[in-house]
């Protein structure tokens, strides 16, 4: 079974344009969708609504930057400083390219930054580099599922 | 306390004169002279006790022993020490009838006596001062009036041959402002008597005791004698004795004035010795006490009115003043309250100070109305003057004080100025020009005084002596550097408060820019989202109904795509251009020739079909710039160059290298279709763009960034062109200045240059 991608974006239409393009990617891990920060952090930390999904963690996050509640840099923070939670990759998705969310980002130790491109197109491509870059083609921990998958 | 009586005073002796150093008017002890004039008898006696302590010569023994008894039977005054003489009345010794009057020094009671005169009854010299004086001095509307009804008043009283009424300047010359002569008598009228003339410790004398006479100034000193032999003149002070015997020097001055008799009434107002009534005989002249009380009346009657016409001159000055500095205060508040605006008020500046220019310097600017001195004398003042770390500084003689000010006596020869600010170099100044003013001297008063082996001697003439003084305005009266100083006061009230203001705005701005930033971020993230969805569904309508959709309907979808795209690429160039204005400079020497030589490199790149004749010179500048930004701004002009020269075959751009006296820079022309000069000023502006998008692409951000980037290096951009012949953009950046370089250096990681 392959880690899932934990997609967290509170915009129902960037919602539905990313899963589009995650579709086209062809990628053969499953894309768990959450609408908001706290609910990204209950599922990373197995809590309330999530306390009876199975153990692990997710192969990549993919962190819209504006989220409700909680936004993506609190949950990239939180991500950073939980020890179990350390080691994922977390991609941050943002309509912007201000600067001062970008260093702030990579100085929570994003993985990578990536502003949403206007045209389609574009989108489709940035996001499945993305996801077959952090859910693929990104060196597993020896031993894992995925270092078989990388052969096939 | 030594007492005398009968049998010591066989045993007495005459009392040592005082040791007078002659060489110096100013050291002569004229309180304490130890002898008295001779036309009158004088005992000095021990207060309570009324015991004789010394005694005139002129007493003869048998009356001096009485006398102790005689005064003790009489009632007394109660006098205090220095206090003015009393009168005692009439008093009886030997048969002959003596005015007598007493008054206390510090250690002794001091009974003076003079031959007494018939009682003139309501004749008395004090009743007809009242009647024919006081009703002329209350008409009399000047100053010099009032001072020639004095002159002439007094000359009424006391029938001297000459009574002059004099006022004494700052530096204690006395000019002559009214007289009455009789035939024979010199007129002074208008003259100034040197202020060495009258030493320091007789001005001070008159401050103390308000009358003087001399009867006689060829009169024989009488002595005193005391009881006791350890008693010395310095132990009798005859400060207030109207019998004190004066000067032998001054009655050298009288001799050789060719004046007998002599006497003062002093003026004093506030404490201050103002002038001198003084009257003149050429023959030897005494007056009786109740014509010296209603001199000493009358003198008192002129303080007052002086006093009052002084005081009430004053006080409409200072109001007409403080009004003009409240018209000038109230003007500057409607402004910025930058003091330079004072200039624009002209004849309210000049007239508050009644000066004929008037400036105000910051730091190294001057702005000035009126006539002044040429700007560097002005600055050069202004620093001399901020030097002496005054808050107000006035001058009539300016050159005396400031010698470089000789250079312009013409136009300031007397300065009154304020400062502003201990920070900085920021004073007002106003100036008068030199009036030449011409004194009639009562003699030389270059020599007043000669010394004749080691004698001091008074001069000899009072011949009208014409001196032209140079090199001095009208003087400013206290009421106007008053004034002076009270516009400084308002003046840093309103600079004060401005900068308040000041520092209000800048908290506002900060907190605009702030919002400005967030309001930047909203429509970096919340617009650019649904541009993304607009051709993001499009796009998936396109993919997924296309076979369904006519072409009508696809072209439909095209311009709707293509719109959300161009309104995605606005939003990045609004954000970019944002970005521009808000990035620290770090600034250093970038080599330009490197610099085009990559960007035309890349254009060629980009549109690989265009054949574009570059001429590049080979001399390109190196800058002293950000190096991101630069390439930003010169991608910007050599893009524009290429796209608007596109319909040209062949196109050429130039690339050249412009230098002018503030700095260095580049210009790009190309030979395309270029502008009318009329919108060159639209040209620098954000999304102004001065072709149809479907000519040529862009959003019309590309020369706002330019111009931009350009003044946040402090440089300037231009642009030049023709329709159809052209354009030339380019833009010139201030010359790298090591020194500047290394002082800005610690800033760097701020702001930087900005």
């Amino acid at each position: 079974m392959l880690k899932p991608i934990l997609l967290v974006e509170d915009d129902k239409r960037d919602l539905e344009l990313t899963l589009i393009a995650l579709e086209r990617s062809q990628l053969a891990n499953e894309v768990v969708v959450l609408r908001d920060g706290a609910q990204a952090l209950e599922y990373l930390h197995r809590q309330g609504e999530y306390s009876e999904r199975d153990e692990g963690n997710p192969a990549v996050i993919l962190l819209d930057l504006k989220l409700p509640k909680v936004t993506g840099l609190e949950v990239l923070q939180e991500v950073r400083g939980d020890a179990a939670l350390r080691s994922i990759p977390v991609v941050m998705l943002t309509s912007s390219q201000e600067e001062s969310d970008v260093l702030r980002s990579y100085e929570l130790g994003v993985n990578a930054y990536v502003v949403k491109p206007v045209a389609f197109d574009r989108f489709v491509s940035a996001i499945a580099e993305l996801g077959v870059f952090w859910a693929v083609l990104n060196e597993p921990p020896p031993g894992s599922l995925k270092a078989a998958r990388k052969h096939e | 306390m030594p007492i005398a009586t009968t049998a010591t005073i066989a045993e007495s002796r005459v009392i040592e004169p005082p040791q007078v150093d002659l060489s110096s008017c100013d050291l002569e002890p004229i309180r304490v002279p130890g002898s008295i004039q001779p036309h009158g008898r004088l005992l000095v006696l021990e207060p309570e006790s009324l015991a004789l302590v010394a005694w005139s010569e002129n007493w003869p023994d048998a009356h001096l022993n009485a006398m102790p008894a005689l005064l003790g039977a009489r009632r007394m005054p109660v006098l205090l020490p220095g206090g003015s003489p009393v009168s005692l009345g009439t008093v009886e010794v030997g048969g002959e009838l003596f005015d007598a009057s007493a008054h206390r020094s510090e250690r002794h009671l001091i009974v003076e006596f003079e031959a007494a005169l018939p009682p003139a009854g309501n004749e008395a010299p004090i009743y007809t001062l009242g009647r024919v004086f006081l009703p002329q001095l209350q008409e009399a509307d000047t100053l010099v009036r009032l001072a020639a009804l004095a002159a002439r008043e007094m000359k009424r009283l006391t029938g001297f041959g000459r009574c002059l009424v004099y006022r004494f300047d700052e530096a204690g010359h006395g000019e002559v402002l009214a007289e009455e002569i009789e035939p024979g008598y010199d007129s002074y009228i208008g003259h100034h008597f040197p202020a060495s003339d009258i030493p320091q410790q007789a001005r001070a004398l008159y401050l103390v005791n308000h009358f003087r006479l001399i009867a006689d100034a060829n009169y024989q000193p009488v002595r005193l004698r005391a009881a006791d032999a350890a008693l010395t003149a310095s132990d009798i002070d005859l400060s207030q004795a109207q019998l004190r015997s004066v000067s032998p020097i001054h009655l050298e001055y009288m001799r050789n004035m060719g004046t007998l008799a002599s006497m003062s009434v002093s003026i004093v107002i506030d404490g201050r010795l103002w002038g001198l009534i003084s009257c003149h005989d050429h023959a030897p002249r005494f007056l009786d006490t109740g014509t010296r009380l209603a001199c000493e009346h009358l003198g008192q009657l002129l303080s007052l009115q002086i006093q009052s016409k002084e005081t009430n001159g004053e006080v409409a000055e200072r109001l007409e003043l403080r009004q003009l500095t409240l018209q000038i205060v109230s003007h500057l508040a409607e402004s910025d309250a930058t003091l330079q605006h004072l200039v624009s008020e002209a004849s309210l500046m000049l007239r508050v100070m009644r000066a004929t220019g008037a400036a105000v310097v910051l730091d190294d600017e001057v702005w000035s109305v009126g006539d002044v001195p040429e700007r560097a004398q002005v600055q050069d003042l202004a620093s001399w003057i901020a030097g002496l770390g005054v808050e107000v500084y006035d001058s009539d003689a300016l050159a005396a004080h400031f010698a470089p000010a000789e250079a312009f006596a013409g136009t300031a020869a007397g300065v009154l100025a304020i400062s502003i600010s201990q920070v900085h170099r920021h004073l007002i100044l106003w100036f008068r020009p030199e009036i030449v003013r011409t004194v009639r001297w009562a003699g030389d008063p270059h020599k007043p005084m000669s010394a004749h082996g080691g004698r001091m001697h008074p001069r000899l003439s009072f011949t009208s002596w014409v001196e032209h003084i140079r090199g001095r305005s009208l003087p400013w009266s206290a009421a106007e550097a008053g004034a002076a100083s009270e516009l400084r006061q308002a003046l840093i009230g309103v600079v004060l408060r401005r900068a308040e203001e000041l520092a209000a705005v800048a908290t506002e701005l900060g907190r605009a820019n702030k919002e400005l930033e967030a309001f930047s971020y909203t429509v970096s993230h919340d617009l650019r989202a649904p541009m993304r969805h607009i051709a993001g569904y499009v796009d998936l309508v396109a993919q997924t109904e296309g076979r369904q959709l006519s072409e009508r309907a696809h072209r439909y979808l095209g311009h709707v795509k293509d719109a959300a795209a161009f309104a995605g690429q606005m939003v990045d160039a609004l954000l970019d251009f944002s970005r521009m204005g808000r990035a620290a400079l770090k600034q250093r020497p970038v080599d330009t020739a490197s610099l085009v030589d990559g960007l035309v490199r890349e254009l060629t790149r980009l549109e690989p079909q265009r054949a574009i004749e570059w001429q590049i010179d080979a001399a390109l500048p190196t800058l002293y710039a950000d190096p991101l930004l630069l390439q930003v701004a010169v991608r910007n002009l050599l893009a524009n160059a290429v796209k608007y020269s596109r319909t040209r075959h062949p196109a050429r751009i130039a690339v050249r290298a412009v230098h002018d006296a503030l700095g260095d820079g580049l210009e790009v022309q190309d030979n395309g279709v270029g502008f009318q000069m009329k919108y060159a000023d639209k040209l620098f502006g954000v999304f102004q763009r001065l072709h149809q998008a479907e000519e040529f692409e862009g959003t019309g951000i590309g020369l706002a960034n330019v111009k931009r980037i350009v003044e946040r290096h402090g440089g300037t951009v231009r642009a030049v062109g023709e329709v159809d012949a052209g354009a030339c953009f380019g833009f010139i950046l201030p010359r790298w200045d090591p020194e500047q370089a290394a002082a800005a250096a610690p800033a760097a990681n701020g702001e930087g240059h900005a």
